[in-house]
């Protein structure tokens, strides 16, 4: 069997780049369904945790959760790779260099928000993941929303993600070269949408430290009804 | 020097099938050990270096750019002529071949021109086969357009880019072979001097640009491609670089150069705006076909051009000329614009202007439609002048743009020394007295693409070859003469830039040997040319090193040869003492004004051979027979 | 011309006196200019003043100041090609200029296009692009009558758009990662768009990428710097088609 092709794939830039587009699409659509979770917390203690002890109990789960580190580790690596690349090559001694206007405040802080969604990342899994689950997760993580000092971790996490993920939906299409006169507008919209989706997840815990209601469940069925 | 043109007998029809035929062949598997030297990257000289690099010749590639797809090709805008007649409106391989002969005002070779006619359809097919974008009609087929005073639609386009295209398209076609390993490219370097060896071309001397070092290569055959002289006027539409040093060289070396009077203006360009001026710019003729050309009745009427009403406007083309109108050829139309500016009629502040005015054709088509055909050349006018085409008239002028003239060349494109051959604009041989719009795109690409790679492997595998190398005395020799030349103009320390010094000479060759040519005009040329070129070599300044990235020293060595074929144009034109096509002589005119040929007297190409510094050159003629066209007079009344 | 309006200007050029020298900016005043002046003839200005003072020109690249040949690229005040829109610098005209105006002159900066001499640098690796695959492979005189194959014209349009690139450079040295994506995108677009250029889609385009990579030049981070400035307004769409012709033969086809 013969799979030099992929070595030659991965190592063109293009090649490393589709990788870096896919694993970023698919752990984006990851967040959307992360984000429905979180909304599932506004169902109630009940149903949150019900939905936990399916994930829990379905033998899928571990694959998945290995396919998700997977994908985790692909963008980091073809991410690290590219960057590499791109500060090696970035152009040298301009004294009076101007940005043309291509340029936006999300593409230009990629490595950035990336360096701070890595560290976040850390986090998020050290207080939920690597953690005490035995007060229950509803709990577990309701409480954590209502520090203070874990929901500014957690909004400026959301915020980087939105950033992030403002250049990365459309530039993942555009690598893809899934481009197309009719649809690419759309694209860049959905992009759009999907980053600002992004800040629910910064409002959801700023509802639980703002709402302070300890008793739960009635601020979410307040919300519901 | 003798002048054979090697036409082929037969009916001209059948002359290049039957002359193809009797071209001695190389067997291909000999092929590589020819070496070809290609000057220049144009059309001619990329088209010929793809096509002798596919059949397995070595090729060589000179080009003084940074990169071989700059050519000045690159800049023509409006299309290239093919007898294809697509448009079934009765154009014919017959018809193109008679409307260049005529267009040429009965001044070229029959046989050469009808070769071109019938190489026109194959170029087209190549270069749509290699990627060409050319325009096209919803069905999918090649969309055409007329121009230049042609009455059929014959000229396929690029859009505006034509010579873009079709050059890049050459271009590619060579950088593929640069693949295959049969052509080199030598960017960045400047032909200095032909080296001929036992009577024949065997090589050249090339200054390396970067590095100051003059190389030797040597070859079995050198193929100058390096376009047209227009340059000499100081302002002209060829970009900066544009020169007559590689065709001086080979002149000085013994080939014949054709002609050198025949320069064609160009009627339609934007006008200079002062004494900074370093180039003017062309905008395609195509806007005549819209645009109406007129100046003020009154003399020195200066009021805007909006404010001078309709019965004040002489639109004096659509008043001399009324079949053609404003589409007039392009040396009919330009000496009528520098006629009615010489008599004060002339538009804007310089008065060296007319108006092209498009107020008529935006009201019977609308706005859009006009921006729809031109609206790249609005912008362009838009962005070099800071006025409005769709408000106001434009204001255009002529410039220099095209030499017909160039290096004498026989049927097989070879100069009178053997294993020298010229291509494209640097020859002299398919346009006469003055080229038709869409035409130096054919010419390029039949002599680079189809003549040349025949008639040089002909050469080739007729001949003998003794051994030639960069050690023999003949290529030192040269590289010596290279040498000293340098040395002489970097001693000189002088005061003037060769910039200035070239402009001086070209208000000479613009006042006097510009649209209008007459005897006194021309003698005076004769006598302050040679001053000139005396101030050149006595206060040039050059500053900086031989052997570095000299930039002066570049533009000096060009304008050191202007200075000296500028007089052999003049003499030419002195010579000519008729009116034919762009070479207008103001004592040859018929009792209306117009240009009057004499062809019991000049039916020739005069050709001038080269007899040593400070030596008059030697005039020759070749003959011109018409067997297959009825010469009449060129009018377009 | 009247007199009145001309005015004058400083400017700050880079020079370096070959491809191994430290370079250093220095500032000259350009005086007599007037609205209707180039930008390159202003420098012309310069340079003929430098000369006749004894000294050594700016050494700057330029040819038919039309902007079609792509000898031209200068950085001004920071913009790539000046600050007009879709333009070459050759095209600029000082009227976008004030008298006392201080304009810093800088050459095109990449790491694939290296500075031989003040403003002029080496663009040689453009070429080398082309070379691996820029190109159609038929033989002259081989090809079918021109109308045999018929071309849908929105794509002889799109290619047209495409190809009208100048190979100017502005695109790999306006990107943040010196890429020639947008070059090699069109190169690979035109001839992708046309059905002449359909036998050798996937070599070319697994050729002129492996090129890319090999000459150094950079990966796109998709933020389309090279559209801005291109002067011809190549669209980014043309990398787009690249990126899906490079996974379709590097994924899909069987080579």
């Amino acid at each position: 069997m013969d799979i030099t092709f992929i070595k030659r794939f991965i190592s063109a830039s293009i090649g490393r780049k589709a990788v870096m587009a896919v694993s970023g699409l698919l752990l984006g659509g990851f967040m959307l369904v992360h984000l429905a979770e979180n909304l599932l917390l506004f169902k109630g203690e009940a149903a949150y945790n019900a939905w936990v002890d399916f994930l829990l109990s379905n033998p899928a789960t571990p694959l998945l959760e290995l396919g998700l580190a997977a994908l985790f580790f692909a963008h980091i690596i073809t991410g690290v790779w590219v960057r590499a690349e791109d500060f090696m090559n970035a152009p040298r001694g301009y004294e009076a260099r101007k940005w043309q206007g291509g340029r936006t405040i999300g593409s230009a802080t990629m490595l950035y928000t990336a360096a701070a969604l890595l560290a976040y990342l850390v986090y998020h899994m050290l207080t939920f993941r690597f953690t005490d689950h035995s007060m229950g997760f509803y709990r577990m993580v309701t409480s954590a929303f209502r520090k203070p000092v874990f929901t500014a971790v957690y909004v400026a996490g959301s915020a980087a993600l939105a950033l992030h993920l403002s250049h990365g939906m459309q530039s993942a299409f555009q690598t893809l070269g899934l481009n197309h006169p009719k649809y690419t507008p759309l694209v860049k919209i959905g992009g759009v949408i999907v980053a600002l989706a992004m800040v629910g997840f910064a409002l959801i815990s700023l509802y639980y430290l703002l709402g302070a209601d300890l008793t739960a469940g009635t601020a979410s069925e307040a919300i519901i009804q | 020097m003798k002048l054979d043109a090697k036409i082929p007998a037969g009916p001209i029809e059948k002359k290049w099938d039957s002359h193809k035929f009797n071209l001695k062949l190389v067997n291909p598997n000999n092929r590589r050990k020819f070496d070809v030297l290609v000057v220049g990257s144009g059309l001619a000289g990329a088209s010929a270096a793809a096509s002798l690099g596919e059949l397995g010749f070595n090729v060589k590639v000179f080009t003084l750019h940074d990169s071989p797809r700059r050519a000045h090709s690159i800049a023509a805008q409006g299309g290239i002529n093919a007898a294809k007649n697509y448009p079934n409106d009765g154009d014919s391989v017959w018809r193109l071949f008679h409307d260049t002969i005529k267009g040429g005002d009965y001044r070229a070779r029959e046989a050469n021109v009808y070769r071109l006619a019938q190489i026109s359809n194959q170029i087209i097919d190549h270069c749509a086969a290699i990627g060409v974008p050319f325009g096209r009609e919803y069905g999918g087929l090649l969309s055409t357009r007329s121009f230049g005073g042609a009455q059929v639609s014959r000229t396929f386009y690029s859009r505006g880019q034509t010579g873009q295209q079709l050059l890049l398209g050459a271009y590619s076609a060579m950088m593929r072979q640069v693949a295959a390993g049969t052509v080199t490219i030598l960017p960045r370097r400047e032909m200095a001097d032909v080296v001929v060896k036992d009577g024949y071309a065997r090589g050249i001397t090339a200054r390396n640009l970067l590095t100051g070092e003059l190389e030797s290569h040597a070859g079995h055959a050198v193929l100058l491609c390096t376009g047209g002289y227009a340059n000499t006027f100081y302002l002209s539409t060829n970009a900066g670089s544009c020169n007559v040093s590689a065709a001086w060289a080979a002149y000085k070396r013994g080939a014949g150069f054709a002609n050198p009077c025949y320069t064609q203006i160009h009627p339609t360009c934007i006008p200079r705006s002062g004494e900074h001026q370093s180039k003017l710019t062309l905008m395609s003729e195509s806007l005549r076909n819209d645009g109406r050309v007129w100046v003020p009745k009154a003399k020195g009427d200066k009021r805007p051009p909006n404010d001078i009403p309709e019965a004040e406007r002489d639109y004096y083309l659509e008043r001399r000329y009324p079949a053609f109108g404003n589409l007039v050829p392009r040396d009919i139309a330009s000496r009528a614009a520098k006629t009615v500016a010489d008599a004060g009629f002339g538009a804007g502040a310089t008065g060296q202007a007319v108006y092209l005015d498009f107020r008529d054709a935006i009201k019977r088509k609308g706005a859009g439609a006009i921006k729809a055909a031109y609206g790249n050349l609005f912008d362009m006018y838009y962005q070099i002048t800071d006025e409005n085409g769709y408000k106001a008239p434009m204001r255009i002028y002529p410039a220099p743009h095209y030499a017909m003239g160039g290096l004498w060349v026989d049927y097989n494109l070879m100069t009178t020394i053997p294993g020298l051959f010229a291509l494209g604009e640097a020859n002299f041989s398919d346009h006469g007295a003055n080229r038709l719009g869409a035409s130096a795109l054919m010419q390029g690409l039949a002599d680079g693409f189809f003549v040349a790679p025949a008639t040089v492997g002909g050469y080739l595998g007729a001949g003998k070859f003794a051994p030639a190398s960069p050690a023999d005395k003949e290529f030192t020799d040269s590289a010596g003469e290279v040498r000293d030349r340098i040395n002489r103009l970097l001693a000189v320390k002088g005061k003037k830039t060769p910039s200035e010094l070239h402009r001086q000479l070209g208000n000479v060759m613009w006042n006097d040997v510009g649209m209008g040519r007459n005897e006194a005009g021309l003698n005076k040329a004769l006598k302050k040319i040679p001053e000139i070129r005396g101030e050149f070599w006595k206060n040039v300044a050059v500053s900086g090193a031989d052997k570095d990235f000299n930039q002066t020293l570049e533009k000096a060595m060009k304008i050191a040869d202007f200075m000296e074929f500028s007089e052999l144009l003049v003499r030419d034109a002195l010579e000519r003492k008729e009116s034919c096509g762009a070479h207008f002589r103001e004592e040859s005119v018929t009792p209306e004004g117009e240009a009057r040929r004499d062809d019991a007297n000049f039916s020739h190409a005069a050709v001038w051979e080269y007899q040593g510094e400070g030596k008059a050159a030697v005039l020759h003629k070749e003959p011109l027979t018409f067997e297959n066209i009825k010469i009449a007079e060129r009018s377009y009344k | 011309m009247n007199d009145s309006e001309q005015f004058s200007v400083t400017v700050r050029v880079w020079r370096q006196a070959g491809p191994k020298e430290p370079g250093k900016m220095a500032a000259y005043k350009v005086s007599g200019i007037s609205p209707d002046m180039s930008f390159l003839e202003m420098l012309d200005i310069l340079n003929d003043d430098l000369l006749k003072k004894g000294g050594n020109p700016v050494t700057f690249e330029s040819d038919c100041r039309e902007g079609i040949c792509g000898s031209c690229g200068l950085v001004v005040n920071g913009d790539v090609h000046g600050p007009d829109e879709h333009s070459t610098v050759c095209q600029l005209h000082m009227r976008r200029f004030s008298n006392g105006d201080v304009i810093t002159v800088e050459p095109w900066r990449a790491k694939t296009f290296p500075v031989l001499k003040d403003l002029a640098v080496d663009r040689g690796a453009l070429d080398r692009l082309i070379t691996a695959g820029g190109f159609i492979s038929t033989n002259t005189g081989a090809g079918p009558d021109a109308n045999a194959t018929p071309v849908e014209k929105d794509k002889a349009e799109e290619a047209m758009d495409a190809a009208a690139c100048i190979g100017c450079g502005a695109c790999v040295v306006s990107c943040p990662n010196g890429a020639a994506m947008l070059f090699t995108g069109a190169k690979i677009s035109q001839l992708a768009l046309l059905p002449q250029g359909g036998p050798e889609r996937a070599k070319r385009a697994l050729g002129m990428v492996e090129a890319m990579d090999r000459q150094g030049f950079g990966n796109c981070s998709n933020e389309y710097e090279c559209e801005a400035v291109c002067p011809k307004d190549i669209k980014v769409a043309n990398i787009a088609r690249m990126n899906r012709e490079f996974l379709l033969a590097g994924l899909i086809s069987e080579r």
